[in-house]
């Protein structure tokens, strides 16, 4: 908890600051800067307007300003933001995508959430190979130019840790959607499918099962049953475009679209097949789901459909007032393609139909918007996924019915947002 | 008096001899290195005290005299001798703590490589304000061995392409056949039937010996877990409490995970540096911390691991998620008029500023 970074001290997005300020100290520049002309009164002709502006009578930076681009400083608060209470040490811990300032399905490389086990490994690519060795003719090792030879793919994946909204399990608690749904990123990955790369070795009749294996100090490996590693696996060296960034595992990584991130092997380094999985830790102590009778499901691959409003939320207030009001979010299934999200602003007593927009790929975030005409009244906002199989995203209630409080990953739950006439939008549950 | 006086007589008369600026790429190197201290100590803007006291100002800080940590009783006692940290005692510590401190508390083998020791030396003095006159003489060799050299784009072949020698196997002959010995230095796995286990053995005494010196800092005596590092025993019969407590004793099925974990990422910080009998006997500890096994003299080893079993292991199954009521039905939702009466708040967030300072019990469950 004593290792929080300077960066986080100006961001909290408390309610105290909000009624001040109107605004959260680090909000307040971005939404001031897009809002601003709105608070003038009627018939003052506006300064952004009437006033000459530096930026429109002096030259900007040339071409070479910045060689690898950034975003423009009033993004300056759109970053990943971490809750230290959460581990032990920031060298295994997690950070958080925010969710509430991204729009579209994908999500930019430095944004994406970040968990280590054992740091950022920093690999050399020229000093990395990929081993698959075990129950196959032969075993072979890759470069990372070897690789690069094989028939690419591009595919657009979601990534959730299973633990996402592990924090609520227990009852509404932190406020944000960046927080309670921020583990979790939507990118296009270039790569091999694992298949070429196993045939290439050619997997004995005997492999039912592969172990992917990672090249940094914590060694995480999870076992994976062969059905999956022949069918969609990735074995990805680029991540929208450029190379994985090193958080995600450059100069290599494991997909494993629509299973649970800790399966998506970074830094990936080996992979052994085998005849039976090998109960490693993270397949045991952790990623096993406790039940209220004590005993535990393990091998809770799939992540299950689910969906969140991002927009309002409670990072990102309603600042406008009444009137003509945008509600958008994500929506995702490990197991397929979404096919319809609904949208409650009464707490689930009623709801409409969102609109999705933007491309509908499986095992992808989807894009959904619900316009309304606001009249200022406190709202429960909730949304619900429906998936291509029919699966309905659940209450938290029906969850902790069947799971109980202790199962820590894989919550799924319809999210409440409370939004206050304010436009102030707090964390709650509702009955 | 003192066998540390010599090294602060040494400031003195080398001072002026050494390099007064250490190179920007010395510290640049000596920051990766510093990875390797990272686990256990902080250093730059508000470091605090970890598992080891914080770096800042450490030349010229006498030995084991940060206030609010607390040190062994071998570096204190140090400190009071006159060991003032520099950059010869740092060399010396450093190279091998153990040695240098008998019965310090800092549970590090020890850099192997001067260049790195120079280095990290050289990364900490950025943080010292007295480190001037005491700064690393530059370690040439680091400064462009220890760079990653980013790949340029064309990377020109050294042979014609026609030269180029295409392996039979496979479908597109890509890639080499693995040498045994590499598919050795990888393959560490082990399962629950053994298969990976490495010859070996260590008893229990052995190993609670290596854990006091090795694990211990992180998680407890007695495996309970300091501060918020994971607890590794007890936590019998809790899975049904409000809190459980999943340990390696009332939650892992397996022992060989044990092995296997310890084997490949501990200690956390310095992974991969116990060898099989190390390993075997602090595994042998850790079951015995959970009292599986009872008897001190317990010698595990790849023949008699197989006598072991952990008491849970019964109650794994496999994912029915889908079969639950929610799931199963895959009914068309309620559209209209759902529930009873109009939606009331029941919970609200319990935490409404994600401060730094935050209670720490606030925290249900954790991520893990
Ligand atoms: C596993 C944890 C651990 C690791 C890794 C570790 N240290 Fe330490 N360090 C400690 C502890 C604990 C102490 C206090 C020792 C004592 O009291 O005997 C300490 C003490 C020190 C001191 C003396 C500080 C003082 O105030 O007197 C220095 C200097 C130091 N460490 C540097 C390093 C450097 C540099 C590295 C990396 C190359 C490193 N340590 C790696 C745990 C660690
Ligand atoms: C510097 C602190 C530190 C030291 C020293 C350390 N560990 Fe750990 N240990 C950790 C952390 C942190 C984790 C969790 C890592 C993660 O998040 O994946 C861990 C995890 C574990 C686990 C798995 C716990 C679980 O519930 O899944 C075991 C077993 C373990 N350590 C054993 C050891 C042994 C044995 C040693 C000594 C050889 C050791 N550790 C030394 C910090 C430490």
């Amino acid at each position: 908890m004593s290792q929080q970074p300077e960066k986080d001290k100006n961001f909290v997005p408390s309610r105290r600051s909000f009624l001040q300020g109107g605004l959260t100290a680090a909000g307040g520049a971005a939404v001031a800067a897009i809002g601003g002309g709105a608070a003038l009164a009627a018939g003052t002709p506006d300064p952004a307007i009437t006033e000459l502006k530096d930026w429109n009578q002096y030259s900007g930076p040339g071409v070479d300003a910045a060689p690898y681009g950034v975003p423009s400083p009033f993004e300056a608060h759109v970053v990943r933001r971490d809750v230290p209470w959460l581990t032990a040490d920031p060298i295994s811990s997690i950070n958080f995508t925010p969710l509430h300032e991204l729009d579209g399905i994908i999500t930019p490389n430095g944004l994406c959430f970040e968990r280590h086990h054992s740091g950022v490994a920093e690999v050399d690519p020229a000093e990395h190979r990929l081993m698959i060795n075990g129950l196959v003719d032969k075993p072979l090792v890759f470069t990372m130019q070897d690789l690069m030879r094989f028939p690419r793919e591009n595919r657009v994946y979601f990534l959730e840790c299973a633990a996402n909204s592990g924090m609520e399990w227990r009852g509404a608690q932190l406020n944000g959607c960046q927080f309670t749904h921020g583990m979790l990123h939507n990118v296009m990955y270039t790569g091999v499918r694992l298949r070429t790369l196993l045939e290439e070795a050619g997997v004995k009749p005997s492999g039912k099962w592969i172990l992917a294996e990672g090249a940094d100090a914590s060694g995480m490996g999870r076992s994976i049953p062969i059905e999956k590693a022949l069918d969609d696996c990735l074995v990805a060296f680029k991540m929208n475009g450029e190379a994985l960034r090193p958080e995600q595992g450059y100069p290599v990584r494991l997909c494993v679209p629509g299973w649970e991130g800790n399966m998506w092997v970074k830094w990936l380094r080996r992979i052994e097949v085998g005849d039976k999985p090998w109960q490693l830790r993270e397949e045991t102590s952790k990623y096993t789901d406790l039940m209220p009778d004590g005993r535990a499901r393990r091998f809770t691959w799939a992540m299950d459909v689910k969906s969140v409003i991002t927009n309002p939320s409670p990072q990102a207030p309603i600042t406008h007032g009444r009137g003509h009001t945008i509600i958008t979010g994500v929506a995702w299934s490990g197991h397929g393609k979404i096919k319809r999200v609904d949208v409650s602003i009464d707490g689930g007593r009623n709801w409409q139909h969102a609109r999705i927009d933007g491309p509908s790929l499986s095992r992808s975030l989807h894009r959904f918007y619900y316009e309304f005409n606001w009249d200022g009244s406190p709202l429960y906002l909730q949304s619900r996924a429906i998936d291509e199989h029919g699966y309905v995203q659940p209450t938290k209630n029906a969850l902790r019915a069947a799971r109980g409080d202790n199962s820590i990953y894989h919550n799924n739950g319809i999210q409440t947002w409370y939004l206050k006439s304010n436009g102030e939008a707090e964390n709650v549950e509702v009955s | 008096m003192s066998k540390f006086l010599k090294f602060t007589a040494s400031i003195v008369l080398l001072g002026a001899a050494w390099a007064t600026n250490a190179s920007a790429q010395d510290a640049d190197a000596g920051e990766k290195v510093f990875r390797k201290c990272a686990a256990c100590h902080a250093v730059g803007d508000g470091a605090k005290n970890k598992v080891g006291p914080e770096l800042n100002e450490i030349f010229g800080r006498v030995a084991g005299s940060h206030e609010d940590f607390k040190y062994s009783n071998a570096m204190v006692k140090a400190g009071e001798e006159g060991l003032v940290w520099d950059h010869d005692s740092l060399t010396q510590y450093l190279a091998k703590p153990r040695d240098f401190v008998k019965g310090t508390r800092m549970a590090f083998a020890g850099l192997k490589k001067d260049d790195e020791i120079a280095n990290v030396i050289a990364y900490l003095a950025t943080f010292s304000a007295n480190a001037e006159q005491a700064a690393a003489e530059p370690a040439p060799a680091a400064a462009e061995g220890g760079e990653t050299k980013p790949t340029e784009t064309a990377e020109a072949p050294a042979t014609n392409a026609a030269d180029a020698v295409i392996p039979e196997h496979g479908v597109y002959h890509l890639g080499r056949e693995a040498l045994p010995e590499e598919v050795a230095a990888w393959d560490i796995d082990v399962r629950p039937d053994g298969v990976g286990l490495p010859v070996g053995s260590g008893t229990v005494a052995d190993g609670g010996v290596l854990y006091d010196e090795n694990c211990a800092v992180c998680h407890g005596v007695f495996g309970e877990g300091e501060g918020r590092w994971p607890v590794l025993a007890g936590g019998y019969d809790t899975l049904t409490a409000d809190r459980p407590v999943k340990t390696i004793g009332s939650y892992w099925p397996f022992a060989s995970t044990i092995f296997d974990y310890v084997h490949r990422a501990m200690p956390f910080g310095n992974a991969r540096s116990l060898d099989a009998d190390q390993t075997y006997a602090i595994t042998a500890y850790l079951l015995y911390l959970n009292d599986i096994v009872t008897d001190e003299d317990f010698e595990l080893s790849n023949e008699t691991f197989s006598e072991v079993s952990l008491p849970n292991e019964e109650n794994f199954y496999p994912d029915d998620r889908l079969e639950e009521a929610n799931f199963a039905t895959n009914v068309e939702p309620c559209m209209e008029n759902c529930g009873d009466g109009p939606a009331e708040i029941v919970m609200r967030a319990r935490i409404l500023d994600v401060t730094p300072d935050g209670d720490d019990e606030s925290g249900a469950g954790g991520i893990d």
